[in-house]
C-alpha cells in the first residue's frame, strides 16, 4: 500500500510538472518587453551573453568571444553572442520561428526580412538611436529615409550604408572563361556571345579531352532550388542592364520590363540551344546540385561557366590554391553586341530590403543599441575589417593599410584563420559602413578595395593575363557603372502574398520548367518550343508586376524609398 | 448493475493504472489537439503579428483559391502517385527481402545481408540525394555502364526527364529503407511456432510452400496492420527526397503536396493557404484510414481499433 502512494505521488509530481510547463509556455509568449523600458539594464556592465541568429550562408555556430574581434568588443562592452547560423531551408526557419514567436535577441533577415516584418518581429528602434546612438546617426543618418518602413520608422540597420566611395578592385562576375583557352590564342580581346561560345569551341576541338575525361564546354548553375537566376540573369547581364532582379529598368523613363518574355532571353536561350547543339553545353547544369557543380569548375573540364563571384568563392579558392593558373578562370563583361556597354558592375546603390534588427524578444534593447553603436565607431569598423595593426595588417611610411606579408594576407583569405580571428563573423551582417566606403585618413573600409592589398595578392599569372589587357586590375575589364538613383531594383520588397509575389513565384516556375527543356532540344523545334512557353507565360498577369516595380523605381528616383 | 456503475467501479479498481495514463493523455491534448486550434487561421486572412480577435476573417477564400489552382491538382496527382509506388514497393520488397532472410541458414551471410541492406536508412536525405545525383549524372556509373554494354548510344540525363522521376525516386526509397523496413517483418517470424515448420516438413512440404503457407499467413497480421497505418499517410509522400532530387525539368512530376504547401504557404508568409492544404490532406488521410479499417474489420481481420 505504501509503495503504492509513493507511485502516486511520484506521478503527480510529474503531472504538476508537466502542467506548470506548459502554462509557462504561454505565458511567455503572450508577453511582449516594451523596448526601453528595461531602464534596469540600460547603465549594466555585467558580463551577458545574447543570442545572433543569421539566415544568411551558413557558417559554424560560435561564441562571439572565441574570436580574437569578439573578444575584443566584449572588452569593451562585456556583451558576448552566440551567434548562431540557418542550417536548411531559410523559408521553413522563418516560417517556424514567426509561428511559435520564439525569436533570439537579434537576427540578420537575409532574404526573410518581408516575412519578419509582416509579423511585427522587430522592434522600431528610432527612440533608442535618438537616445543612444551617436555613431548610428553618424553613418546610416543621410540614410535614414531609404530604409524607413511604411509607419515612419526604423526597425533594422541594413549592411550598405556607404561613407565616401572607392570602387572594387577585383570584381569578378559574369562570364567567366579558362585561363588556358585564352592564352591557347595569345590572349584575344572578345565582347560578344558569339566570340565567347567560338573561341570556346574552337579549344575544344583542339583539347577535346582533360585528364582523361571529356572537356566540357560551357556550364551554368539552375538545378538547385533558388539558383534558377544564374540561368535568367544573363539575358540582362549581356543587353548592357546591371542587376536589377528580374527586370531591366530603362535609363530614361524609368520604366521596368521583364527579362522573361522578352526578345533578349529568347536570344539568350536560342543561343544556347544551338551552343548545345554543337556539343557544347553541360546538359546536368539544369540538375546538379551545389556540391557536383563547384566540383566541376575545380575539375578543370570545364571551360566557360556564368555565375556570380560569391556564389564561387570555394571553387576559386581552392583553384588559386592549387597553384595552377592555367586552370583558373576570369571573368570577361560578355555582351550582346559589340556596340553594347557592359554593365556588370553594380552601380552605388542602397540594398534596403534587409539588415539586422533587434526582435521583440530582445532581453535589453539598451544595451544591444549600445553595443551598435560602439561597433560603428571608426577603431572598431577598422578593427572588423582589418583586424589589429601589425598583426593582420600594416602600415606603410604613408599612412597606407597593407598587408606587410603572407602570413598577415593569409589571416583574411584563409578560411580557417579568418574564421578564428572573427573576421568571418564580424566583417559583414553587422550595423557597420558600406562595402565601398572610405576611412577618414583616405584608406578603403574593406581590405579587399584597397589597391595596394589587391595587388600584392595577384600571381604571376594575374600579372601576365593583366598585362595582356593592359589593365591593372581586373575590374578595369569592365565599364565603369552608370548612375541608377534606383540601384538596385531587386532590393524592392514585395508584399506577403501579393499579386506581385505570387506572380514571380509562378513566373519562376514556368521558366525552370520550359528553360531548360529548351536549351536541350534540337534547334529545329526552338521556335516551336519558344511559342509554347510564351503561350503559357502571357496567360499570368505580368502587367501587374511590371508596374508595381516602375512605379516603385520611379519612387525611388522622386527620392521616396 | 448499469453501465456507468460498471465502469466507475473499474476506474476505482484500476485507479493506478488509470493515474498512469494521464500525463500521456494530457500530452496528446496538449500536443495534438490543441494544436487543431490553429485550424481556424485558414478561414482568415493569417497574420501572426495581430492577436486573435483582430485577424480579418475570409471564409472559405484559401479552399476555392485551392482548388481553382491547376498547379493544386498536379501536386496532389504526384504525392498520390508518389506514395502509392512507395507503398506498393515497400511493402513487396520489405516482405520478400525478410522472407528470403528467414530461408536463410548461414548466419554470417545473412547478418551481412541484413546490415548492408540497413545501413543506407541511417544516412540523411540530403546525403543520399547526392549519391543518387552522382551516380545518375551523365558521367556516373550507371550512363557508363550503359553506354559500355551499347544500351545508350549516349549518356541519358535521368534527372531531367520527368516522366523517369516515379521510378528512380521509387528505387532510391526501396535502396534507402529496405533494410529497415525488413525488421519488424523478421521478428513477427520469430514468434511463429516453430512445430508448424516441422509438422510441414514431415508432410514433405519443400521450401516455398512453407513460406506460402505457414510464414506468410503468420505475418499477415502484421501485414495489415501496417498496411493500415500506412494508408493513413497516404498523402505523406516524404518531403526530403523529392526537394533536394527536385529541379526545373522534372518539376511536373517532383513537386508534391508538401513542397507546394512550402512555397506558396510559408514561403509567401501565406499561413492560411498552407493550412488549408494540411487540412485537406489530413481529411483525405483519414477517410483512407477508416475505410482500410473498415475493410479490415468486415473481412475478419486484425485491425487498428
Amino acid at each position: 500500500m505504501f509503495k503504492g502512494k509513493i507511485l502516486t505521488a511520484g506521478l503527480a509530481v510529474v503531472l504538476a510538472a508537466t502542467l506548470a510547463s506548459c502554462s509557462n509556455g504561454n505565458n511567455s509568449s503572450d508577453s511582449t518587453t516594451a523596448p526601453g523600458n528595461s531602464a534596469s539594464g540600460s547603465e549594466d556592465t555585467s558580463a551577458v551573453t545574447y543570442k545572433y541568429f543569421s539566415f544568411g550562408a551558413p557558417k559554424k555556430q560560435v561564441l562571439a568571444s572565441d574570436t580574437t574581434i569578439g573578444k575584443e568588443l566584449q572588452k569593451q562592452t562585456s556583451v558576448d553572442w552566440n551567434i548562431e547560423y540557418l542550417v536548411g531551408d531559410g523559408d521553413t526557419k522563418a516560417g517556424v520561428m514567426i509561428a511559435s514567436g520564439d525569436y533570439p535577441d537579434i537576427i540578420d533577415s537575409s532574404n526573410q526580412m518581408a516575412k519578419l516584418m509582416n509579423a511585427g518581429a522587430f522592434i522600431p528602434l528610432d527612440d533608442l538611436i535618438e537616445k543612444y546612438g551617436p555613431n548610428i546617426k553618424r553613418v546610416y543618418g543621410p540614410y535614414f529615409d531609404k530604409f524607413r518602413q511604411e509607419d515612419g520608422k526604423i526597425y533594422f540597420f541594413p549592411y550598405g550604408a556607404n561613407i565616401g566611395y572607392v570602387s572594387e578592385p577585383n570584381f569578378q562576375t559574369g562570364f567567366y572563361i579558362q585561363r588556358s583557352v585564352l592564352k591557347e590564342f595569345n590572349y584575344p580581346k572578345i565582347t560578344t556571345l558569339d566570340e565567347y561560345f567560338d573561341l570556346i569551341k574552337q579549344y575544344k576541338e583542339k583539347h577535346p579531352q582533360v585528364d582523361g575525361k571529356d572537356t566540357i564546354g560551357f556550364a551554368t548553375f539552375a538545378g538547385e532550388q533558388g539558383s534558377f537566376f544564374a540561368l535568367q540573369n544573363p539575358a540582362m547581364h549581356l543587353a548592357g542592364y546591371p542587376n536589377d532582379g528580374s527586370t531591366m529598368v530603362d535609363m530614361k523613363t524609368h520604366e521596368a520590363k521583364l527579362v522573361a518574355g522578352s526578345d533578349y532571353q529568347k536570344r539568350w536561350i536560342g543561343k544556347l540551344n544551338a551552343a548545345n547543339a554543337e556539343g557544347l553545353v553541360d546538359s546536368e547544369s539544369f540538375t546538379m546540385n551545389r556540391d557536383q557543380y563547384l566540383a566541376k569548375l575545380t575539375s578543370g573540364r570545364v571551360l566557360g561557366y556564368f555565375s556570380y563571384s560569391w556564389q564561387v568563392g570555394d571553387a576559386t579558392n581552392n583553384l588559386k590554391k592549387a597553384g595552377s593558373d592555367d586552370k583558373r578562370y576570369v571573368a570577361l563583361p560578355i555582351v550582346f553586341d559589340k556596340d553594347i556597354k557592359d554593365q556588370y558592375i553594380d552601380p552605388p546603390g542602397f540594398v534596403n530590403n534587409y539588415g539586422i534588427g533587434i526582435t521583440v524578444k530582445a532581453k535589453d534593447p539598451v544595451r544591444i543599441i549600445k553595443y551598435f553603436d560602439n561597433l560603428l565607431k571608426e577603431e572598431n569598423q577598422i578593427l572588423v575589417q582589418w583586424g589589429i595593426k601589425d598583426q593582420s595588417y600594416s602600415v606603410d611610411e604613408n599612412g597606407r593599410f597593407t598587408y606587410a606579408n603572407d602570413e598577415q594576407r593569409q589571416m583574411h583569405e584563409d578560411p580557417e584563420q579568418s574564421q578564428k580571428f572573427g573576421f568571418d563573423y564580424f566583417n559583414y551582417s553587422w550595423p557597420r559602413y558600406g562595402n565601398n566606403s572610405v576611412l577618414e585618413d583616405g584608406n578603403a573600409y574593406g581590405p579587399g578595395n584597397q589597391p595596394e592589398v589587391a595587388s600584392f595578392g595577384y600571381t604571376d599569372g594575374d600579372k601576365k593575363l593583366l598585362a595582356a589587357y593592359d589593365a591593372k586590375t581586373f575590374s578595369e575589364l569592365f565599364s565603369n557603372p552608370d548612375e541608377r538613383p534606383w540601384s538596385p531594383a531587386w532590393s524592392i520588397a514585395l508584399e506577403q502574398g501579393s499579386p506581385e509575389q505570387m506572380f514571380i513565384t509562378k513566373a519562376d516556375d514556368l521558366q525552370r520548367k520550359y528553360l531548360p527543356t529548351m536549351i536541350l532540344d534540337t534547334p529545329t523545334n526552338f521556335n516551336k518550343d519558344w511559342d509554347e512557353y510564351m503561350g503559357q507565360f502571357n496567360k499570368l498577369n505580368k502587367k501587374t508586376y511590371e508596374d508595381f516595380i516602375t512605379k516603385a523605381v520611379q519612387d525611388r528616383v522622386a527620392g521616396k524609398w | 448493475m448499469n453501465k456507468t456503475n460498471l465502469f466507475f467501479k473499474r476506474l476505482i479498481q484500476q485507479k493506478t493504472l488509470a493515474f498512469m495514463c494521464i500525463p500521456f493523455v494530457i500530452w496528446a491534448f496538449v500536443f495534438k489537439y490543441l494544436p487543431l486550434w490553429g485550424w481556424t487561421m485558414v478561414f482568415q486572412n493569417y497574420k501572426p503579428a495581430r492577436s486573435y480577435s483582430e485577424q480579418e476573417w475570409a471564409g472559405l477564400k484559401h479552399f476555392r483559391i485551392l482548388f481553382e489552382d491547376n498547379t493544386f491538382y498536379r501536386v496532389l496527382r504526384n504525392t498520390l502517385v508518389m506514395s502509392t509506388v512507395q507503398l506498393v514497393l515497400g511493402f513487396v520488397t520489405a516482405i520478400t527481402l525478410a522472407l528470403l532472410l528467414n530461408e536463410l541458414k548461414n548466419i554470417i551471410f545473412k547478418r551481412v545481408v541484413q546490415t548492408v541492406s540497413y545501413l543506407p536508412h541511417f544516412i540523411s536525405w540530403v546525403v543520399a540525394s547526392s549519391i543518387v545525383l552522382t551516380v545518375l549524372s551523365p558521367d556516373g556509373i550507371i550512363n557508363l555502364l550503359l553506354t559500355k554494354l551499347h544500351l545508350l548510344d549516349k549518356p541519358e540525363l535521368w534527372m531531367g526527364k520527368g516522366n523517369y522521376f516515379w521510378g528512380i525516386l521509387g528505387v532510391t526509397q526501396v535502396w534507402k529503407d529496405v533494410g529497415w523496413n525488413t525488421i519488424i517483418y523478421l521478428a513477427a517470424i520469430t514468434s511463429i511456432d516453430p512445430s508448424q515448420y516441422e509438422a510441414a516438413e514431415i508432410d514433405g512440404a519443400n521450401r516455398f510452400q512453407r513460406m506460402f503457407n505457414i510464414t506468410l499467413p503468420g505475418l499477415k497480421p502484421v501485414i495489415i496492420i501496417l498496411l493500415i497505418m500506412n494508408l493513413g499517410n497516404i498523402l505523406e509522400s516524404g518531403f526530403e527526397p523529392q526537394y533536394l532530387l527536385g529541379n526545373g525539368m522534372n518539376m511536373d512530376y517532383s513537386e508534391n503536396l508538401d513542397i507546394f504547401v512550402l512555397k506558396y504557404g510559408l514561403g509567401m508568409g501565406n499561413f492560411s493557404l498552407g493550412t488549408a492544404a494540411g487540412i485537406f490532406k489530413t481529411v483525405v488521410s483519414f477517410i483512407f484510414l477508416f475505410s482500410a479499417n473498415h475493410i479490415a474489420k468486415r473481412m475478419g481481420e486484425s485491425r487498428l481499433f
